[in-house]
């Protein structure tokens, strides 16, 4: 169901909203954690403060895992996610030059941010210095361009970088921050004369966090490669069970029954024949998605937000058992598909011989409705009863797709 | 009578609480967190309104007018950083650590530390615009989606800060 905002659950006007309140949060923990302390921050490049990486790592960690699991359970579509594109030496060289701001300046550009307000003044300083720096920047910027905007290589991810699999590198990544961790803290208590717990990695307040971070990256590389179904989506083995069941195939006589009696129509038929041929016939009250577009998502909105029951059909039902089966794969509760599609519905209707001999009184029945449908269709009286008051739904509503989410410093 | 601040958090949880702070942003709003942006749209805007003109004809500032609503403030960064500002004064204050200070060295003067701090700044807003972001926006967000970028801008900060932190040490140490 998530990234929300970019899959439409919670209104993209609302996203500025959202940014506040996680910049409250952003801000608290960055001030809780000591962040606004630049000898703090310097620290860790001295030894005598080792915060920033235990902060900065462990967020990190934190992320990156609640992230893949996230994603395992379908929680969240990784691919929509915003993810920053590497070119490789402006990175290179713009993460040198905050190799070298970092250590005078003592501050990052957040860090800064989370000092100056609460009074510090060399954040200030460093604020104004780096709304300068931007400046200079913008000012040079076709002398920095082609180094800026070359060796562009996309969104790619580090695993793949690296050659080894996504689970594998969660796992190492995981290690190295833990061991990092402990090697800091020996660091640490090293240069500030402290005397730590001699004989013991690290403290035993530590033991469950440490097993909890090591317990997940384990249980990622366990998991089955293929997770289940996405939130959205049916489960392929249920689905299977429906189209060998034959259940999902609504019956001519229901469509023609509901064609001719419009109150109780509570249907909507979707033809997902070519649009061409839509145009020459199509039953009365029903839009038009062609198969080859059925996935655009102009149509989700009338597929999944339709509030009735879907019913597909085509000239045979192949085309409309296609449509159905990704429909209800993308999650699509309530559809089915008009058995034997058009042809069917007029064979049943028109060609049949209606032989009233023979039959119980329930087939008998059919036979009479058949031959009033039938008169019905054959006379227009049909076409009347459909709409009286022009289609409902005819055109769709084009919208747009969500802009994918966009990131930045 | 001055209230003696009270201490931070742990650092552990204190990390635990931002990489959960990280992951609702990516869950929520598909994108993780930044600051460097706020102040690239504060000096965009600045430029915007005192030279119109040349802003609209830059190749690196026209983009941001021409975009959207062409309102460089009114931006997602803009607002997290709005909330970061309330966040850390309310933790600040409310952990008596409020108040106008420098934080330095011990060899250093004030005067020096407020030099070096704007120097500092001015590398970070040139470096985090080759980075594409800074140490939250590239190096943190980037590493919580394994992106590529998200490691190499990570390691490119901190290696090059301990490999210059020697000839910076009287800044910050005593040796």
């Amino acid at each position: 169901m998530g990234p929300l905002i970019p899959l439409g659950f919670i209104n993209p006007d609302l996203s500025l909203f959202f940014a506040f309140v996680i910049g409250l949060g952003f801000g608290y923990v960055l001030e809780q954690g000591g962040f606004s302390n630049s000898r703090k921050l310097a620290g860790v490049f001295y030894g005598y403060d080792f915060v920033v990486l235990r902060v900065f790592f462990t967020a990190a960690i934190t992320a990156a895992l609640g992230l893949q699991l996230f994603a395992y359970m379908g929680w969240v579509e990784l691919d929509l996610l915003y993810v920053n594109p590497t070119f490789l030496w402006s990175a290179i060289v713009g993460g040198a030059i905050m190799g070298v701001g970092f250590i005078t300046g003592g501050f990052c550009p957040g860090t800064s941010m989370v000092a100056a307000i609460i009074g510090k003044i060399d954040a200030m300083f460093f604020i104004i210095g780096m709304m300068l720096g931007i400046f200079f920047f913008g000012s040079l910027y076709d002398t920095f361009k082609p180094l800026y905007t070359s060796f562009d290589f996309g969104s790619i991810y580090v695993y793949d970088t690296l050659g080894i699999s996504r689970e594998w590198f969660v796992f190492f990544l995981v290690v190295i921050a833990l061991a990092a961790f402990i090697i800091t803290r020996k660091i640490e208590d090293n240069i500030n004369g402290v005397k730590g717990t001699p004989g013991l990695l690290f403290h035993k307040s530590y033991t469950g966090p440490v097993a909890l971070m090591l317990g997940l990256a384990v249980l990622l590389l366990l998991l089955p490669s293929s997770p289940k179904a996405k939130w959205y989506e049916e489960d392929a083995q249920q689905l299977l069970a429906e189209a060998a069941s034959e259940s999902h195939y609504a019956p001519s006589d229901e469509i023609a029954y509901k064609l001719l009696h419009p109150k109780e129509n509570d249907l909507l038929l979707i033809d997902v024949r070519p649009e061409t041929s839509f145009a020459a016939f199509s039953f009365p009250g029903s839009i038009n998605i062609p198969l080859n577009k059925l996935l655009e998502p102009q149509y989700d909105k009338a597929l999944f937000e339709a509030g009735k029951p879907i019913v597909f059909y085509s000239y045979a039902s192949t085309d409309a058992d296609q449509a159905w089966l990704l429909m209800r794969r993308a999650g699509l509760k309530d559809a089915r598909v008009l058995k034997d599609g058009l042809n069917g519905f007029f064979e049943v209707l028109f060609a049949e011989k209606h032989e009233t001999n023979s039959l119980d009184e329930m087939q008998q029945f059919d036979v009479r409705f058949r031959e009033r449908a039938m008169e019905a269709f054959k006379t227009g009286e049909a076409a009347e009863k459909m709409n009286p008051k022009g289609s409902p739904v005819k055109t769709i509503v084009e919208i747009q797709p969500p802009a994918a989410g966009k990131g930045g410093c | 009578m001055e209230q003696k601040p009270k201490p931070y958090m742990n650092p552990y949880l204190a990390g635990f609480l931002l990489g959960l702070v990280l992951l609702s942003a990516f869950f929520i709003t598909g994108r993780g967190l930044g600051a460097s942006g706020a102040a690239k749209s504060v000096v965009i805007e600045t430029i915007g309104s005192v030279a119109p003109d040349y802003a609209a004809e830059h190749p690196f500032y026209k983009s941001f007018f021409a975009t959207g609503d062409g309102r460089p403030m009114k931006n997602w960064l803009v607002y997290l950083t709005l909330g970061v500002l309330g966040g850390a004064f309310f933790s600040g204050f409310m952990s008596g650590r409020a108040g106008f200070k420098i934080d330095k060295g011990p060899r250093i003067s004030n005067g020096t530390r407020l030099l070096f701090a704007s120097i500092g700044g001015f590398l970070f807003g040139v470096g985090a615009q080759f980075g594409r972001g800074c140490t939250s926006g590239a190096a943190l967000s980037g590493m919580a989606v394994l992106s590529s970028a998200g490691f190499l801008t990570m390691m490119a900060i901190f290696g090059t800060g301990y490999i210059v932190a020697y000839f910076f040490r009287k800044l910050w140490i005593n040796a």
